[in-house]
C-alpha cells in the first residue's frame, strides 16, 4: 500500500506546486521577451525593415568563376575566356521593357546601330527577375549604355566571362561547347552543384570534365539604393577559377588534318600506337563552338540541327562505317592465327567467287590469277579474302574482331560513342530473326555487309597491330592542373588487352601492310615516302549494294550521298611506329585516290614537326567575335 | 481494456482544440510559403502536410487509448527500440545534404531523432518513478539517466544534428532539474560543462562553429550563415503591426528566405500576418503549454507528472528556440517549430505527444490507487 500511494501524486506534497509556479513563471518570462522582440521588430523598427524589403536593398550576386583552359600536348591553348557584356533590363521601379527598348533603338540608331528586338520578347515580365535584353554586345554599344544609364532606368550591364574557342570548328567536337545550366540539369543534379544561371559543359571536353573546368562560384551580397546602384559590398566570397585541361591531342596536325580534309565529309583519328593517346581526332563538317556562348539562337539552331550533313554529329567516335579493305588485315590475322592458312597459302582470282548460286566479284574483274595471302593484302584481292573468310566462318572471324577492339566503344572520354557492329549468327538471329547465310560471311570477309566501324576504332585496331599487339584505351586527356601548375590528376595510358596473335604472324601482316604502300602493284602507293617507312591498307566502303554486274558503276553519274567511302589507314615508321592514323572521306570513291593523299599530309607533317623541337602553332585559327575583347 | 465511459466525459477536448488550431494555422503557412515556388517543386507540400496531420491524429488515438501506465511499463523497451533506429541510420541512413539522419520505409523517410525526443521522456519518468528518493538528487544518482540521454545524444550529435541533439539535452535538464536536484551537485555539473565547451567547440562541424560565431557578429559573414538571419529579420519586421497579408509576404514569395517551409516557417508567418497574428500565435502555444503543465499539475502518480512536464518542456523549448533563432535572438540551429514546420516524422511524433498527454489528462479521474 505504502508503494502505491509512494507512485501517487498526493495533493499534500506542496513542493511540486512550488515547482509548478517556477515553470509557470519561466514560460511566460521566456514567450514574453519573445513578444518582446517581435515588437522591437515589427513595430519599433517596422519602417526600417519594410524600406529594406521592398527596395530589396539587399542583393546577392553570383560571381562567376573563370573556366578552366584547355591545351593541347604541346601546352598550346585551345580554349580560353573573354569578356562578354550582356545587357539586362531589371523590372524594378518600372515595368515597362518596351519603353526601355524604344529608347534603346533610338540612342543605337543614332550612331547607325541595330538593336535586335526579337531577343527579349518571350514571357511576361515579372518583378525583379531580369531579363537579358541582347548579349555579347559590342564596345561602342557598351559606351552607349553606359553614358545614358539615367535615361535608361533599370538597365544593367552585366559582364560575363565566355568560351573563347581558338581552335574554332577544327576541334569543335573534341572540346565541346558551353551553355547555361537547363531545367533537366537541375533536375538530375542530385548533389546540388548547379544553380541556376550557371555555366556549365554541355559536350565534349567541356561537359567530360565540366567538374574540373567549371570552378566554384563566388558570391557577393551587396547594398543597393533606391535607383538600383550598388552603395556598398556586404560581403564577398571570391569564385574559384576552374582546373586547366591538358589533351594529347597535337593542333598543328589536327590542323594539318583539318585541311586535307578540305570541307569534304569525313573524319580522321590518329593514335600514338605507343600508348594510345589521341593525336589527331576531326570530324567534318563542323560547327561554332562559340555560337553556343550564352545560348544558341534559334535560327543557328535550326541551321545547325538541320543539315543534311549533321555537323554536329563526332563521325569520329560516332560515325559508323562499313570497314571495306581494311578489314582484311583482320580477316587475315584470324586466319593466320587459327592456322588455317600460312602466308605461302595462295587461292586462284579468276575476277570472282561463286558461292551456291550467288557471284561475288573481284574489284579486279580480269582476276590477280594465283595470289598468295602477301600479294592478296598489297592488291587487295577480294576473291582471295572470299575464300579465306569461307574457311574462318562468321564468329570466329568476330572473335578476331572483337580481339581487335571493334564492336564495342573503345572507351574514349567523349560522349555518344558508337560501338560499331561486328555481326555473329547469334546476333542475326536474335535482331532480324534469320539464320545467317553462308553469302553473308562472304561479304563481311572484304569488310561490307553488317560489319560497322568508327574511325577511332579503325585507327585502334590498326595501332594495337602496328606496336605488336597491345590495345591502349584511346587516351584524350593527358592531365589536369591546377591555375598555378600544380599537376591535380594524371590520365595514364590504360591498357586494355593483347591480341592473342603471335608475333610471327603479326610481322607477316606488318610486311604485307607495308607492301601496299611500297610495293609495285600496292592500292596505297599514294603513302610511298622516300624514307619507305609508311605501312597501311586502303579500303572502299559500299553505302549501298549496288548491282553485282556493276553496272552502275560505270555510270558516269551516281547520286553523290551514294557514292562509296573513301578509307585509308596506315602507321609510321612501320619499324616501332609513332603513329597510326585512319581517314574515312564520305562519297569520295577509292580509298587510294580519296583518302590517302589526306592521310599522306599528316604523316609528313607528323615526321616535318618532329624535325622542329617546340615548334609554334599556327595563330588563331577563327575567332568570330573578336568586337569585344576584355577591355 | 474495457471501456470506460467517465474516459469519454473526461476526454480533453480542450487540448484537442488547440492542437487542431496551430496545426491548421501552420497548413495555411505552408501553403503560403509554397504556392509560389512551383519550380522548386514545393508547391504541393501543404497537401502532404495535410496527410501528415492525419496521419497523426490517427497515431493521436491510439496514443490515448492504451492506459500510459501500460506504456509505460514497456517504456525500456520502446527506447531501445529507438536507439536501434539511430544505430540503423548511423550505418545505413539516407543522407542528404551531409548528413544522415533518414531511413527509408515503404518509400516514406523517416527520422528516428525525433522519435527519440519522445522515448527518452518515457524512459526518464519511468526510470525516475522507479527511483524516487523524496529529496534533492545528487550527482552520482543522476549517473544512469546521463547515460539514458549520452547515448542518443552522441548518436544524433554523429549524423550531425546539433539541434535535435540539443533538444534531447535541454529535455533531460528540465525533468532532472523539475524532480529536483542539490545545488552543490548543480554548481559541480555547471562548472564541468563550462570547461567542456572548448573541448565541445573542437567536435563542431565548420559551418556549426560558422553559425555561432555569426550569432554573435552578425557582420561576419553576411551571405553565408548570417544570410538566413538577415532575410529573416528583414521578412518579419517588414511585416509591421497587421502584416503584408496572406499570400502577399515579398521576402517569402520572392524567395530571399530560406528554409521558409521548415525551420524559418515563423518567418513567413510573421511577414504576412504581422505583429498581431505572431502574438496571437504565441498566445496559442502559451495555451498549449500551460495546458500541458496543468495536465502535469493534475496527474494522478508521479509517472504521469513526469510525462507530461517532459512533453510539455519539448514543445516549449522547440517554440522557444525556433522563434528566438528567427528573430534574431539565438545562433541558428536545426530545430523545427511544433506542428509548424513542414516534416511527417516530426508531426506524427507530437501528435501522439499529445495523444499521451491526453491519456494522461483523461485518466486523472479513474485512477485507483
Amino acid at each position: 500500500m505504502t508503494e502505491i500511494h509512494d507512485r501517487l501524486n498526493g495533493h499534500e506534497t506542496g513542493i511540486l506546486h512550488k515547482r509548478f509556479k517556477i515553470l509557470f513563471a519561466i514560460v511566460a518570462i521566456a514567450l514574453s521577451l519573445l513578444a518582446l522582440r517581435m515588437w522591437y521588430l515589427q513595430v519599433i523598427k517596422a519602417e526600417e525593415l519594410k524600406q529594406k524589403s521592398e527596395n530589396n536593398s539587399i542583393r546577392v550576386r553570383k560571381l562567376q568563376p573563370l573556366r578552366g583552359l584547355i591545351m593541347d600536348a604541346n601546352r598550346t591553348v585551345l580554349v580560353d575566356n573573354q569578356c562578354s557584356f550582356d545587357i539586362l533590363f531589371v523590372p524594378n521601379r518600372t515595368r515597362d521593357i518596351q519603353d526601355v527598348a524604344n529608347k534603346l533603338t533610338y540612342l543605337y540608331a543614332e550612331e547607325s546601330m541595330t538593336f535586335p528586338r526579337e531577343v527579349f520578347n518571350s514571357g511576361k515580365v515579372r518583378l525583379f527577375v531580369p531579363v537579358k535584353l541582347e548579349k555579347n554586345i559590342s564596345r561602342e554599344k557598351l559606351a552607349i549604355v553606359e553614358t545614358h544609364s539615367l535615361d535608361l532606368p533599370g538597365l544593367t550591364v552585366d559582364v560575363a566571362s565566355v568560351r573563347k574557342y581558338l581552335g574554332g570548328e577544327m576541334e569543335a567536337h573534341i572540346i565541346g561547347y558551353t551553355g547555361e545550366v537547363g531545367p533537366e540539369e537541375l533536375e538530375r543534379d542530385e548533389a546540388q552543384t548547379y544553380t541556376v544561371g550557371d555555366v556549365i559543359g554541355k559536350s565534349g571536353i567541356e561537359k567530360y570534365l565540366d567538374s574540373y573546368l567549371r570552378g566554384k562560384n563566388g558570391v557577393e551580397q551587396v547594398e543597393v539604393n533606391v535607383l538600383g546602384k550598388p552603395v556598398r559590398v556586404l560581403g564577398k566570397i571570391n569564385p574559384e577559377s576552374g582546373y586547366n585541361v591538358v589533351l594529347t591531342i597535337d593542333s598543328v596536325l589536327q590542323k594539318v588534318a583539318w585541311d586535307a580534309l578540305g570541307g569534304q565529309a569525313g573524319a580522321v583519328a590518329a593514335i600514338d600506337p605507343r600508348d594510345g593517346s589521341v593525336l589527331v581526332l576531326v570530324s567534318s563538317p563542323s560547327f561554332d563552338p562559340t555560337l553556343f556562348n550564352g545560348g544558341i539562337s534559334v535560327d543557328d539552331w535550326q541551321k545547325l540541327s538541320g543539315d543534311p550533313y549533321h555537323p554536329m554529329e563526332n563521325r569520329a567516335v560516332s560515325g559508323q562505317y562499313p570497314p571495306g579493305s581494311t578489314y582484311k588485315m583482320i580477316v587475315a590475322a584470324a586466319a593466320l592465327q587459327e592456322g588455317l592458312i600460312t602466308p605461302d597459302t595462295a587461292f586462284n582470282c579468276d575476277g570472282s567467287f561463286t558461292l551456291g548460286n550467288r557471284t561475288f566479284r573481284c574489284w579486279q574483274k580480269h582476276g590477280h590469277g594465283r595470289i598468295s595471302l602477301h600479294r592478296a593484302i598489297v592488291e587487295s584481292c577480294d576473291v582471295y579474302f572470299y575464300n579465306v573468310g569461307k574457311l574462318i566462318g562468321v564468329d570466329k572471324l568476330a572473335e578476331y574482331a572483337r580481339a581487335f577492339g571493334f564492336g564495342k566503344p573503345t572507351g574514349i572520354s567523349l560522349p555518344r560513342e558508337k560501338s560499331g557492329l561486328i555481326p555473329t549468327k547469334e546476333w542475326k538471329l536474335a535482331r532480324f530473326k534469320q539464320p545467317w547465310q553462308p553469302g553473308e560471311t562472304i561479304s563481311i570477309s572484304i569488310g561490307q555487309g553488317f560489319d560497322l566501324v568508327t574511325p577511332l576504332q579503325l585507327a585502334s585496331a590498326y595501332s594495337t597491330l602496328a606496336n605488336g599487339g597491345t590495345l591502349w584505351r584511346p587516351r584524350l586527356i593527358k592531365q589536369i592542373e591546377a591555375a598555378d601548375g600544380r599537376v591535380l590528376k594524371t590520365f595514364e595510358p590504360e591498357k586494355k588487352s593483347s591480341l592473342p596473335i603471335r608475333p610471327k604472324n603479326i610481322e607477316v601482316l606488318k610486311s604485307a601492310l607495308w607492301g601496299v604502300v611500297n610495293e609495285p602493284g600496292g592500292t596505297g602507293r599514294a603513302l610511298q615516302r622516300k624514307e619507305a617507312d609508311v605501312a597501311g591498307k586502303t579500303g572502299t566502303s559500299q553505302v549501298i549494294g549496288l548491282p553485282e554486274d556493276d553496272k552502275a558503276r560505270k555510270l558516269k553519274y551516281i547520286p553523290s550521298r551514294y557514292r562509296d567511302h573513301a578509307l585509308f589507314v596506315c602507321f609510321a615508321p612501320v619499324r616501332d611506329p609513332e603513329i597510326a592514323v585512319a581517314v574515312i572521306v564520305e562519297n569520295a570513291g577509292h580509298g587510294g585516290s580519296a583518302a590517302a593523299p589526306v592521310a599522306r599530309k599528316i604523316v609528313d607533317a607528323y615526321f616535318e614537326g618532329k624535325k622542329i623541337p617546340n615548334r609554334k602553332p599556327p595563330l588563331v585559327i577563327s575567332d568570330r567575335n573578336t568586337s569585344t575583347r576584355n577591355p | 481494456m474495457k471501456f470506460d465511459r467517465r474516459l469519454f466525459v473526461n476526454f480533453d477536448w480542450t487540448l484537442l482544440f488547440l492542437v487542431l488550431a496551430v496545426s491548421l494555422i501552420g497548413l495555411i503557412n505552408i501553403y503560403s510559403s509554397g504556392v509560389n515556388q512551383a519550380y522548386s517543386g514545393q508547391d504541393f507540400l501543404y497537401m502532404k502536410q495535410v496527410q501528415w496531420i492525419i496521419v497523426g491524429l490517427v497515431f493521436m488515438i491510439m496514443a490515448f487509448s492504451i492506459d500510459y501506465r501500460l506504456i509505460s511499463r514497456y517504456a525500456y523497451l520502446i527506447y531501445a527500440f529507438s536507439i536501434l533506429l539511430l544505430v540503423v541510420v548511423f550505418f545505413y541512413g539516407y543522407a542528404t545534404r551531409g548528413s544522415q539522419r533518414w531511413i527509408l520505409v515503404g518509400g516514406f523517410t523517416f527520422q528516428p531523432s525525433e522519435l527519440v525526443k519522445l522515448t527518452l521522456i518515457l524512459v526518464l519518468a519511468r526510470y525516475f518513478d522507479d527511483h524516487r528518493i523524496h529529496k534533492a538528487y545528487r550527482l552520482r544518482e543522476l549517473f544512469i539517466p546521463v547515460l539514458i540521454m549520452l547515448v542518443p545524444f552522441l548518436l544524433i550529435l554523429k549524423q550531425p544534428d546539433l539541434g535535435t541533439a540539443l533538444v534531447l539535452f535541454i529535455i533531460f535538464c528540465s525533468v532532472t532539474l523539475f524532480i529536483g536536484v542539490q545545488w552543490k551537485s548543480l554548481t559541480w555539473a555547471a562548472l564541468t560543462g563550462l570547461l567542456l565547451i572548448p573541448m565541445g567547440w573542437y567536435f563542431l562541424k565548420d559551418y556549426q562553429k560558422e553559425r555561432i560565431m555569426t550569432f554573435f557578429n552578425p557582420d561576419s559573414d553576411p551571405l553565408g550563415a548570417g544570410y538566413h538571419v538577415i532575410q529573416s529579420i528583414i521578412a518579419i519586421g517588414s511585416g509591421g503591426f497587421v502584416g503584408k497579408g496572406f499570400l502577399k509576404g515579398t521576402q517569402t514569395q520572392l524567395r530571399f528566405l530560406p528554409e521558409r517551409h521548415t525551420d524559418f516557417i515563423f518567418s513567413v508567418f510573421a511577414e504576412e500576418w504581422g505583429f498581431l497574428g505572431g502574438i496571437f500565435l504565441l498566445v496559442m502555444f502559451m495555451a498549449l503549454i500551460l495546458w500541458g503543465l496543468k495536465i502535469a499539475l493534475h496527474s494522478r502518480d508521479f509517472n504521469g507528472t513526469l510525462i507530461s512536464v517532459g512533453i510539455t518542456a519539448l514543445i516549449f523549448w522547440e517554440v522557444f528556440i525556433n522563434i528566438g533563432m528567427v528573430l534574431g535572438m539565438l545562433p541558428v540551429v536545426g530545430i523545427p517549430l511544433p506542428f509548424l514546420s513542414y516534416g511527417g516524422s516530426s508531426m506524427v511524433i507530437l501528435m501522439i505527444s499529445i495523444g499521451l498527454l491526453m491519456n494522461i489528462s483523461m485518466r486523472r479521474f479513474i485512477l485507483q490507487p
